[in-house]
């Protein structure tokens, strides 16, 4: 190890919370609700999600219009050239409720945009896109952009003109969606590498657009719902 | 033109109708104001992981719930979860709000015993904190 190296720095003191999420854990395997060997194996699951294999299905097909066809039409099929089996992969062995095997892909086109929503509650494609963010599970996001999605977009940062349509999917517990948007000018010649780095999650929900350079999502603010639960 | 699924509206109410004991629970409530958030904690110690380590064992612990022993649906858990964030939990940023209200609907659904996770927690407290 070199004599310059640092530790990267951590948090050395346990929060109450901490202490909480262990306490409930282990009272809910001796209760019996689960063993420790099916959390241990959901756990291992959870390490494996995240955004890139759908950034990678979205790159890939802007390359190549067969496998563009293949997504339209199977998005479970297309998710396994990308290293996506929705069904095998579970913990379960044959998919789960959580995370059906129902993959739709909305191919946007200049006058068709697609955005993604759970109006229920905050189902998400966590096999081929992870863990969905925070601003995702809020009502406020939930029962706006059904209603407003144009304004919604707006303050994504996303201005459409009125030529263009918005259309809202809403996920459910049998079919999950992610967002094929548009390649962006200015990626001519890249290779499928290049430009799955451009399509952040943000991009694959609908609530952004690929852009050469911008390889993150924004940070958002959470708003809390104006109209509280059961109102 | 966006259309509003009536049957979602429906399930809507539905969802207000339902029985959830929504009263607060006191130990909850302690950890809710003495705890201290992975916001505060990470900047605190200069970390920059948004997300606290136990997070991933949260979700987990929430999958099979759900998908092992079906003792706590995932959509319930989360309606219940929206329903006690605007009840106690709104000012408590994520993730922590979740695992309170995990823990909430859990106490409520018979599936864990206040007490219980009381000392429990002192145990794993005492755990944690032991130097040698």
């Amino acid at each position: 190890m070199s004599k310059n190296h640092k530790a990267a720095p951590m948090v050395d003191e346990v929060s109450e919370f901490e202490i909480l999420e262990l306490a409930v854990r282990e009272l809910a395997i001796e209760k019996g609700l689960f063993t420790q060997e099916d959390h241990n194996a959901w756990t291992d699951y959870m390490h494996t999600l995240s955004p890139i294999p759908a950034a990678r299905l979205v790159a890939k097909a802007w390359l190549d219009p067969e496998y563009k066809k293949l997504c339209i039409e199977d998005g479970v099929k297309a998710s396994l050239e990308v290293g996506i089996d929705w069904i095998n992969q579970m913990p379960t062995k044959f998919g789960t409720p959580s995370d059906y095997c129902n993959l739709r892909v909305m191919a946007d086109t200049p006058t068709l945009k697609h955005v993604v929503v759970c109006t229920l509650c905050s189902c998400y494609p966590r096999p081929i896109l992870g863990q969905s963010p925070e601003w995702y599970r809020t009502p406020n996001y939930r029962r706006r952009l059904v209603r407003w999605p144009r304004q919604v977009l707006a303050e994504f940062g996303m201005q459409l003109s009125e030529e263009v349509e918005v259309r809202v999917v809403d996920s459910n517990q049998k079919t999950r969606y992610i967002v094929m948007p548009e390649r962006p000018k200015g990626t001519e010649g890249w290779t499928e590498d290049q430009l799955t780095e451009i399509v952040t999650r943000d991009c694959l929900i609908g609530t952004a657009l690929p852009k050469p350079g911008k390889t993150a999502n924004d940070k958002r603010y959470v708003r809390p719902a104006v109209n509280p639960y059961g109102h | 033109m966006v259309k509003i699924n009536p049957e979602k509206i429906t399930l809507d109410e539905e969802m207000s109708k339902r029985n959830l004991d929504k009263s607060s629970v006191t130990l909850l409530e302690e950890v809710k104001t003495k705890g201290k958030v992975w916001r505060d904690l990470s900047k605190k110690w200069g970390v920059e992981n948004p997300d606290p380590p136990w997070k991933i064992t949260l979700e987990a612990t929430c999958d099979v719930l759900s998908e092992v022993s079906c003792a706590l649906p995932g959509v319930e858990r989360r309606w219940e979860e929206d329903e006690l964030t605007d009840e106690h939990y709104k000012d408590v940023p994520f993730p922590e709000r979740q695992l309170l209200a995990l823990a909430h609907s859990m106490i409520r659904r018979g599936l864990i015993d206040e007490d219980d996770l009381k000392r429990r927690m002192q145990e794993v407290d005492k755990r944690l904190n032991m130097v040698e």
